[in-house]
């Protein structure tokens, strides 16, 4: 399913530019000054594009001077960008384009933001090969038994035992994006059987990778719940997908089901996963997301056996940023600045 | 054309056509029958491709035909062109053999189940076994089966029930005219998947995770990523393909080393193909981030990958070995590891299995070690046994050439 609208690391193709510059650019950084990643974007050289300021508190922006200068683009890194991001939208009126560096918004979304009539655009895309991977890790993780295999070597104990396949097995991808497709495309040359869940399964009717897609209700996530060995969480945080993993959800989980979020902590209520956990329903559970990061000391996800837990790095390698970073530069500054379309529109009501 | 003379054997044909009309459907026969519309391939050409689609070697996942020739003996006896007499060289509690004894395809029998010679005193000469199904249940099968062959001329044909033939190869085995096959392609998806988690435990150090968890420490660190990495494949047979099959979808490069390098010229997932001399095991080891070993143990491969090319590994590169552990110069490893050369190896095979608890690698915090089952599912065996007894042996009841012919000189 290509569509030209929707940028991806792996399959995008650069786009080389020879129509001239139609309209300047004048970019307000909601970002840490030391943020090395950003430093291409710092040093300036940008085609029709200048940086008038770089902050994280409403006191490192000069209102007045802004607004002066005619600031119309916002380019969003700074984990605190949601209060900041309101005032700039209320007190500029010609900001025209925010630029979110990473893929999920619900850390700038507001629903001033939701109301306004700017044009938004995100890091879609850039992270999802190295996710998938991950996904495959956690499934392989659980299906050969790594953790018996790693008590059996500090015991130095040769015990054969019997592993799983992962061929012929169900992963359910809850949450069909970007990230949820390439994990799907890696199950799928693994074998397995791919069921997908999205807001509109329309768009995915004709999807080669998955084999059946069901649309969010209560009913069809039971049934996915019901029919997956691996259910993999990629959905945004939005007040819809908010708490969707409730209780009622792991208790149709199949049997000896694994659970793995690569999404966002708070779509999982996280008492229900624990507890699922506990009473055995679910064989174990894979997060790169939880509901409070740093998970605290004192949350029980620590003690469990059957629980992966890694600090929402499973997509931060040594380049990610910075080329989320570069992917602004390159591809939608010199769109913005051509009055061109630019790419991975969000739609900043659904908040995804 | 009936060639068979015991009048037991005719009468069960009678028999059979009774049988015939409650024969069960099942889904291979469903298989069979769409499969048997195309009409059948002909004789193996020496240049088929192994890496090819083709009739000569199985692949379960692959293999397009699945049980046409049992169907075929289901359904028309007439093509029956010799019977199968079967010696069974395996442990009488081989559990994993059970197909063996509820669901032979007709024309042929199992004459008696031992693992020495003088468990098969009792078979007259009138009786003529002509086939010679091994285990590796059977503990001295090395020695037993030229015994056993010598004792049998009528013998034709030995089919060993695993993908390693190291167990049972002999000299006396390369000196006698029979048909040797093996078990290859049946295990080869699993071993690609611990092959694609090995390298992911590294990629993403998975250890290093671990140990935060224990420590209840929240600590970002940077991951690295596959995608675009090489991946080095040491024995391009089945299981090598099946691991670049995934590793090619991972978005890794491939490069891989084989005795027959033309072989591959086709090969859709490999960038270069290697073949086995010094020069290129050491290039391939400078050139691969991810080294996977699936390399029979021959006379050839013993301790081919040696202190030499481990000193010619790219820096951090990560060693799987998942074909047999006499392939590695284990002391060589274990000093690369120690040193730092190496980033880490995951392990499936030893060149003493059980690993000693004695061995330096148990100790080793960046090695991952599992005890030689990463191939083992719960059905794997019986479904090693239901090859031979749905694939091979209808192929030789009906007089078609065999798949999966192994070279015991060669010793794969």
């Amino acid at each position: 399913m290509s569509n030209t609208q929707y940028w991806n690391r792996e399959t995008s193709t650069i786009k080389q530019y020879s129509t001239p510059v139609t309209q300047q650019a004048n970019i307000i950084c909601i970002s840490d000054p030391n943020d090395k990643a950003n430093q291409k974007l710092y040093e300036g050289n940008l085609e029709g594009a200048k940086i008038l300021a770089i902050g994280s508190q409403m006191s490192d922006f000069d209102i007045d001077l802004l607004r002066a200068s005619n600031a119309n683009v916002i380019f969003a890194s700074h984990p605190n960008s949601r209060e900041p991001l309101k005032m700039l939208l209320q007190e500029i009126p010609s900001i025209q384009w925010i630029h979110c560096r990473s893929a999920g918004i619900d850390s700038i979304a507001s629903e001033e933001l939701a109301s306004s009539s700017v044009l938004m655009t995100n890091a879609k895309g850039a992270f999802s090969s190295t996710l998938a991977e991950y996904t495959m890790m956690a499934i392989a993780y659980f299906a050969k038994d790594l953790p018996r295999l790693l008590k059996q070597k500090d015991d130095r104990n040769w015990e054969k035992y019997c592993i799983e396949e992962i061929r012929g097995k169900t992963l359910g991808v809850v949450g069909y994006g970007d990230i949820g497709r390439a994990a799907a495309k890696l199950a799928k040359a693994y074998g397995m059987t791919v069921k997908a869940l999205r807001r509109n399964p329309q768009h995915s009717q004709d999807d080669p990778i998955c084999d059946e897609v069901y649309s969010n209700d209560k009913t069809s996530l039971h049934r996915i719940m019901s029919e997956s060995d691996y259910i993999l969480c990629a959905a945004p945080l939005t007040p819809e997908s908010k708490g969707m993993f409730d209780e009622e959800a792991f208790a149709s989980a199949k049997k000896n089901c694994v659970f793995i979020n690569v999404g966002r902590g708070p779509i999982v209520e996280e008492s229900a996963l624990i507890g699922a956990l506990k009473n055995g329903h679910l064989k174990g559970a894979a997060l790169d997301v939880v509901a409070i990061e740093p998970l605290p000391k004192d949350s029980e996800l620590w003690d469990l056996p059957n629980v992966l837990i890694s600090p929402h790095n499973m997509d931060m390698t040594e380049t990610f940023t910075q080329e989320a970073t570069e992917f602004f530069i390159e591809e939608n500054l010199p769109r913005f600045v051509r009055n061109e379309l630019l790419l991975n529109p969000v739609d900043k009501v659904a908040g995804y | 054309m009936l060639s068979s003379k015991s009048s037991t054997f005719i009468q069960s044909i009678r028999n059979f056509k009774d049988l015939r009309k409650s024969v069960v459907v099942s889904r291979s026969f469903v298989h069979a029958t769409q499969a048997l519309q195309v009409p059948p391939t002909i004789i193996p050409s020496e240049n088929a491709d192994p890496a090819m689609k083709t009739y000569k070697y199985w692949n379960r996942e692959e293999y397009a035909r699945k049980g046409r020739y049992d169907y075929l003996i289901k359904v028309s006896p007439e093509s029956i062109v010799k019977e199968a007499k079967i010696l069974n060289l395996s442990d009488p509690d081989d559990e994993a053999n059970e197909p063996l004894f509820d669901r032979l395809p007709f024309g042929a029998s199992i004459l008696e189940t031992g693992t020495k010679l003088t468990d098969f005193d009792d078979i007259l000469n009138n009786q003529q076994p002509n086939v010679v199904f091994v285990s590796p249940s059977c503990p001295m099968a090395r020695k037993q089966l030229p015994l056993v062959l010598a004792r049998f001329p009528t013998i034709e044909w030995v089919h060993v029930r695993s993908a390693g033939i190291d167990f049972v190869v002999s000299d006396e085995l390369s000196q006698l005219p029979v048909t040797v096959t093996n078990a290859k392609g049946q295990f080869s998806s699993s071993l690609a998947e611990y092959a694609m988690m090995a390298c992911s435990y590294f990629a993403k150090d998975l250890p290093r995770l671990l140990r935060q968890k224990r420590s209840k420490n929240w600590e970002k660190y940077d991951v690295e990523e596959l995608r675009g990495k090489t991946l080095g494949i040491v024995g391009y047979g089945d299981i090598g393909r099946a691991c670049a099959k995934l590793a090619h979808n991972y978005g890794m490069k491939i490069i891989a080393l084989r005795r027959n390098p033309k072989l591959s010229a086709q090969d859709p997932y490999c960038s270069v193909v290697y073949g086995t001399d010094k020069k290129s095991l050491n290039q391939l080891m400078s050139e691969s981030d991810y080294i996977v070993c699936s390399a029979p143990s021959t006379v050839e491969t013993r301790g081919m990958v040696n202190a030499d090319a481990f000193k010619a590994v790219k820096e951090n590169a990560v060693f799987i070995n998942l074909g047999r552990g006499p392939v590695i110069d284990e002391e060589a490893l274990v000093e690369a590891l120690k040193n730092g050369r190496l980033k880490g190896a995951a392990l499936d095979v030893f060149s003493e299995e059980p690993l000693p608890s004695t061995n330096e690698l148990w100790d080793l915090e960046n090695v991952l070690i599992s005890p030689h089952n990463m191939d083992q599912t719960a059905t794997f065996m019986h479904e090693a046994t239901e090859f031979f007894v749905f694939e091979n042996l209808p192929r030789f009841i009906c007089g078609k050439d065999l798949l999966n012919p192994v070279n015991p000189s060669l010793g794969y």
